[in-house]
């Protein structure tokens, strides 16, 4: 098995020090390190997201994943800046204010991670005008909101229209997610696109950037 | 057989007249007397005043008393953060930076918290209503209240450190005796062990870590206090409902993530009761009342007896669920053959049936409309028309009185030609003047003398 190959599983089943030690290892052997993070981080990640989609897995599982993924990342983080690799691009993300649920949104997280992106992590609670601060100040592409509650989802549509006041609504993109959120939903509030679990809010969110 | 023995009867699993209606009014029994979230959950005599209206008015088989997953979790040094429209949630998690396992001196007793309130308001409804109405004592599933209390490390506890995991378990099974003994010390008939984040783990796991913990809680219950018991899941929990049966509760609640017909097929050969699952937002938030009168007639269309299945929404009910939404849903387990009508005729495509409307501009004397599903059998039509005739009886000939039963095809043109959608309403002079809240003698008959 090659050793990219061995980081994959090692990732997917959660073995953050062994997954750590490879990644050095494949770094010591000279083997590219964009090479090291698609095909051996990023690729264990991407079947834990299909996984988890297919409910093969479940939320411990991705945790674990995406702690070994952070470890192996860590390594590759100061050779990847020295090599001028960039992020495939930048979301912020954050569940939306009066709801202090985050296992949803920190799912979306890692699977966003896992694609390559760099998260903005705006916690739980998080203000509308917070979200679109911190889209402009960072120069994010996505706007992801979550919501647990059925009594909160309606702060989604506060994002959409304080992005509209801001005059950024068709420089970013809003992604809306969470147990009661639908489609409906997300047309009637004007967002661009709702997804049903993690994993797919990732693989929509990395198609925007390369489309 | 009066409702709670007919919920009863299902939970010793005998095959019944009709399905069993138990309404997870937590927050929502609010609603319907108009007050918030947070007093409901913190204030005894508003809690006894909206649950004594739950009864009322969507006359239940059994009904919770305080739907509350943070009740335990405050006790033990969560810090909670309260809504006007929904349950409080967890701020912080005490035991999110020590892997410590609190001191069993901390679990909750009578006096702790809301339990005060908590128990009086359970003594006052048994002495209103528990001789009819079986009464549901919730308490945080201990998954659940581990997580309340680790935070989300809990999950990746169950990789790095099964051990504490299990101590942890263990410590909230203790808690859950505590409720279990003060709930049914309290008269509660039913002890409902609400545990949603079941849904976000596998099989195994569950088996690791669940398995024992809920069997050990469900005996407490079945051996040691001898009363029924139930096991509420939220979400996806489809792959756990088998190891959830062996777990052996007498019955298990899934809102709309499961099919619950397919999870019948696999709780009956259990012979546990299943439970649920009226569509939360889709369709008690956001949909019509024919909407939830057809999700009830559909569903109980698929089963093959009134035996193990309970009809129930999905979880604890949004606070903003329209009454008549509720109402319509109730009426369709309690007349299911006359709602299933009632659905027919509303959704066949073609009314050849002409109806005549008033002339409104030009009464004689007021008019009041009635519009129920149907006096008789449906509790809130039954009051709506009660407070109707009482102010007729006030008025007499000084106003005309009229009730349209949604029953009669007729009626069902009318509501459709006036543009009534929820029932039951009051229409004074073809204006909508009450819907769904059942109005005083005084409101009405204030209504009638603005008009007269």
């Amino acid at each position: 098995m090659s050793i990219l190959n061995e980081i994959s599983e090692n990732l997917q089943k959660g073995k953050a020090k062994i997954v750590k030690e490879l990644v050095q290892q494949a770094v010591d052997e000279g083997i590219p390190v964009k090479q090291i993070l698609d095909e051996g981080l990023l690729s264990g990640m991407s079947i834990i997201g299909v996984k988890f989609k297919n409910n093969e897995v479940f939320v411990p599982e991705v945790l674990v994943a995406a702690r070994a993924m952070n470890m192996g990342a860590q390594v590759l983080k100061p050779l990847l800046v020295e090599s001028g690799i960039e992020a495939v691009g930048k979301v912020c993300l954050g569940t939306v204010k009066g709801d202090l649920h985050d296992i949803g949104k920190n799912l979306v997280k890692m699977m966003l991670e896992g694609k390559g992106l760099e998260v903005i992590d705006l916690g739980t609670d998080v203000p509308p005008e917070k979200f679109i601060e911190t889209a402009q100040n960072e120069n994010c592409d996505v706007i992801c909101c979550s919501a647990l509650l059925t009594t909160t989802m309606g702060v989604m549509q506060e994002v959409v229209d304080a992005a509209k006041n801001a005059g950024i609504r068709e420089k970013v993109k809003i992604m809306v997610g969470g147990a009661p959120v639908n489609q409906n939903f997300c047309e009637q509030i004007g967002a661009d696109y709702y997804t049903p679990d993690a994993a797919t809010c990732a693989e929509v969110a990395v198609g925007l950037f390369s489309a | 057989m009066n409702p709670k023995e007919l919920l009863f009867s299902t939970l010793r699993h005998e095959v019944t007249e009709r399905a069993p209606w138990v309404p997870f009014a937590g927050v929502h029994a609010g609603k319907l007397t108009g007050v918030d979230a947070t007093e409901i959950l913190t204030d005894e005599d508003k809690l006894v005043d909206a649950l004594m209206e739950v009864n009322r008015l969507y006359k239940p088989d059994g009904q919770p008393v305080v739907f509350d997953l943070q009740l335990e979790a405050e006790i033990l040094g969560c810090d909670l953060v309260w809504s006007k429209d929904g349950p409080p949630s967890v701020a912080n998690h005490p035991l999110a930076d020590t892997m410590n396992i609190p001191c069993r001196c901390t679990l909750p007793t009578p006096d702790a918290g809301r339990m005060p309130m908590v128990l009086s308001a359970m003594r006052r409804m048994k002495a209103a209503v528990g001789e009819t109405t079986a009464l549901y004592g919730l308490l945080c599933g201990p998954f659940t209240l581990a997580s309340h209390l680790r935070g989300n490390d809990i999950f990746m506890d169950m990789y790095d450190d099964d051990e504490y995991v299990k101590d942890l378990m263990s410590f909230c099974v203790d808690s859950g005796k505590k409720m279990i003994d003060m709930f049914v010390d309290a008269g509660m008939d039913v002890i409902a062990i609400v545990d949603p984040l079941v849904s976000q783990i596998s099989v195994d796991h569950f088996e690791e870590f669940l398995s024992e913990p809920f069997a050990e809680l469900f005996r407490y219950i079945r051996e040691e206090k001898k009363v029924f018991s139930s096991f509420f899941v939220c979400g996806n929990a489809t792959r756990n409902i088998e190891v959830m049966c062996k777990t052996a509760p007498d019955s298990i609640s899934v809102d709309e993530n499961v099919d619950i017909i397919a999870a019948k097929a696999v709780c009956d050969q259990y012979n546990v009761v299943i439970g649920g699952n009226i569509p939360l937002t889709s369709v008690m938030l956001h949909g019509t009342q024919q909407d939830n009168m057809k999700f009830v007639v559909d569903m109980l269309a698929k089963l093959d007896e009134y035996k193990n299945f309970i009809v129930a929404p999905g979880c604890d009910m949004p606070y903003a669920v329209p009454v008549e939404n509720t109402i319509g849903a109730a009426q369709a387990v309690l007349n299911t053959a006359d709602s299933a009508e009632m659905v027919k005729n509303y959704t066949s495509a073609t009314f050849d049936i002409e109806v005549e409307l008033p002339d409104y501009e030009n009464l004689e004397r007021p008019l009041v409309e009635v519009f129920t599903l149907d006096s008789a059998t449906c509790a809130a039509c039954t009051y709506m028309m009660g407070a109707a005739n009482v102010v007729k009886g006030t008025f007499r000939e000084k106003i005309d009185l009229v009730e349209y039963k949604f029953t009669e095809k007729e009626n069902i043109a009318r509501c459709m030609k006036m543009g009534v959608t929820n029932l039951p309403c009051i229409y004074i002079n073809g204006q909508l003047k009450f819907s769904s809240i059942i109005p005083s003698t005084e409101e009405l008959e204030e209504a009638v003398n603005e008009v007269l």
